[in-house]
């Protein structure tokens, strides 16, 4: 009997060993961040994810040798090649009694060396901390910082993101900066890094992070299964001041967001397969001293955007439209928004990013090869800052990834992008493009470990 | 290593094989499973137990009963993510069974009664249950 008996446990560990894990979790951003999976969430699960990098630029100077920002690599703006811990993040997870899966947090630090961290100089800065009460059905609650329903690109968990840097749609029209709101001088250009003959920029201009794709506020949403089919939906009201605490200017952000997902069946997680459309929009107000006159004046700021994403291993392939009105940013050396020196303190110049127009898109797709541990990435992304203006600039990059697969939890992303960005209402040479001709390509390779 | 895991897997395949063949000589297997924590790792590993007896056996050749108590009745919870593999294997005739006095406990602290899978069969006390089987014949086995 006991013989019997210890056959049994062997097989039974055995056949556990390699039996499907068939968790039901759900899968979109929404849920994923949001909620934790019921019955199973421990008190406090402690995770995060580490990402180490190093890219050069090839970038030439403009004709009097000083390079611009986008020559130069983030967020230190300081060279043109190294090694930087782009992300250092933990956090920790869970239901605070798991008797009850009703009530549910999240809060997750950032050690790395980003514009979360970099702007004003904080070592380790919170990205996320919230509840969520799920004791409503159909309309789960979550409260606190954390990420805004908005495009893929930034709601997407950014350690399963597939290339090191963000399309420059995302980078430029989505992903908020917040400079000083006193305007820095009238009829000066205020700009902290102008082409630097060696390259070099003060950003002392701004006095918060980067706002990370998030904000501080209350979110209603939740997701409904009909068959293989998946309906979800978010609406949230924030602070609109990012990564900051409190609110800045009395006004509040909404947020509205809709997707629905034929579920293939494979896969979990974030790696769920299925064909994904979705649909966003964010309304707020920004407080600025845009005509230098010592009073601040609201403008709006307006973003919306559609897309798609399908994942059906080894293939997968997403597409974004988005579009952007007002607080158009003009790039880290033009914290007052204007990019010629005439528009400073004149809000409808048509340099002037306050009260213009954005808009880009981006298709990208991959294989993960069979049978082998490596996967190959390409990506289209084109940004149209000050859209239809004079000073529009159009930017356009190709990047051809590859990744290598230690493991589930660890990978090698190397990327080649191809760039090109120039003013198109002015010949070579002029205008903006004096500073534009010579934007080169970047190599990238980063290292990334989740835990 | 991928070829040392190979071996393993084929020599715990073979012994496997000789389970089966042992078992096959009996005329009823019986399993109760005991899940007594409430971890994610542990709720997947009795529930995978599950469905490779069966498999290795057939849905009519054994009998499984799982016993949730204590922290492990979660996996009985109504919400809990496993909901649809519990409903396929409880298709398939397996029974689950929730701790009566763990429920009560539970009560206590929360306010209210969990709200309990409605595949599961209550049982005074989990651990008389798996006494209970254990003298009918049961193996028990806590994965």
């Amino acid at each position: 009997m006991n013989a019997i008996k210890r056959t049994l446990l062997a097989m039974a560990c055995a056949s556990a060993m390699g039996a499907t894990v068939n968790t039901a979790q759900a899968a979109n951003w929404l849920m994923l961040q949001g909620t934790e999976p019921g019955g199973t969430a421990a008190r406090a699960n402690v995770w995060g994810f580490v990402q180490v990098n190093y890219q050069a630029d090839t970038s030439e100077p403009n004709s009097t040798g000083g390079y611009i920002p986008p020559k130069l690599l983030g967020p230190d703006l300081n060279t043109q090649q190294g090694f930087n811990v782009n992300r250092a993040r933990i956090g920790v997870r869970g239901t605070p009694i798991p008797l009850d899966d009703k009530v549910n947090y999240f809060i997750l630090l950032e050690g790395g060396n980003n514009g979360i961290t970099q702007i004003d100089g904080s070592s380790v800065k919170f990205t996320d901390a919230s509840v969520t009460l799920n004791h409503i059905p159909g309309a789960r609650l979550r409260a606190g910082l954390f990420k805004y329903p908005g495009a893929e690109e930034g709601l997407q968990a950014i350690h399963t993101f597939d290339y090191v840097n963000f399309t420059e749609v995302s980078n430029q029209l989505l992903l908020e900066r917040f400079p000083n709101r006193v305007h820095p001088g009238a009829g000066t250009n205020p700009a902290p890094c102008d082409p630097q003959n060696t390259p070099a920029c003060n950003l002392n201009r701004f006095d918060g992070p980067v706002g990370a794709f998030r904000d501080v506020g209350v979110q209603l949403f939740d997701a409904f299964t009909f068959g293989n089919f998946e309906l979800s939906y978010a609406a949230m009201a924030g602070n609109g001041n990012g990564l900051n605490f409190s609110d800045n200017n009395n006004k509040l952000d909404t947020y509205l967001y809709l997707s629905g997902e034929w579920l293939t069946g494979g896969g979990q997680g974030p790696w769920r397969e299925g064909l994904k459309f979705f649909v966003w929009s964010q309304n707020g107000e920004r407080q600025f001293d845009g005509n230098a006159d010592g009073v601040y004046e609201s403008y709006d700021r307006k973003r919306a955007g559609l897309g798609m994403k399908f994942l059906k291993k080894p293939w997968r392939f997403t597409a974004e439209y988005m579009t952007g009105e007002g607080m158009i940013w003009n790039g880290p050396d033009k914290p007052t928004w204007a990019l010629v020196a005439a528009g400073d303190i004149n809000p409808a110049h048509a340099s002037n990013g306050l009260l213009a127009e954005g808009v880009g898109y981006y298709a990208e797709g991959g294989i993960y090869i069979p049978n082998t541990n490596f996967q190959v990435d390409l990506r289209y992304d084109y940004y149209s800052r000050l859209d239809g203006s004079q000073f529009q600039l159009d930017w356009k990059a190709w990047t051809l990834g590859l990744q290598y697969h230690f493991n589930k939890k660890t990978r090698a992303t190397f990327n080649y992008a191809m760039r090109d960005v120039n003013a198109p209402n002015f010949g070579t040479g002029a205008g903006p493009n004096a500073n534009l001709d010579g934007i080169g390509d970047r190599y990238s390779l980063q290292l990334t470990t989740i835990f | 290593m991928i070829r040392l895991l190979g071996a393993i897997l084929v020599a715990v395949t073979m012994s496997v094989g000789v389970a089966t063949s042992t078992f096959a000589a009996d005329k009823e297997k019986k399993v109760v499973l005991q899940i007594s924590d409430g971890s994610t790792e542990t709720q997947t590993l009795v529930l995978n137990v599950a469905n490779n007896l069966q498999q290795a056996y057939g849905v009519d050749n054994v009998k499984i009963e799982v016993v949730a108590f204590s922290a492990g009745l979660r996996l009985l919870f109504k919400d809990n993510e496993n909901g649809n593999r519990i409903a396929a294997l409880a298709q398939n005739g397996v029974r689950f069974s929730a701790c009566e006095n763990t429920v009560k406990g539970m009560t206590k602290i929360l306010g209210h009664p969990p709200e309990i899978n409605k595949q599961a069969v209550s049982v005074p006390a989990g651990i008389v249950r798996i006494a209970e089987l254990t003298e009918q014949g049961y193996l028990l086995v806590r994965p």
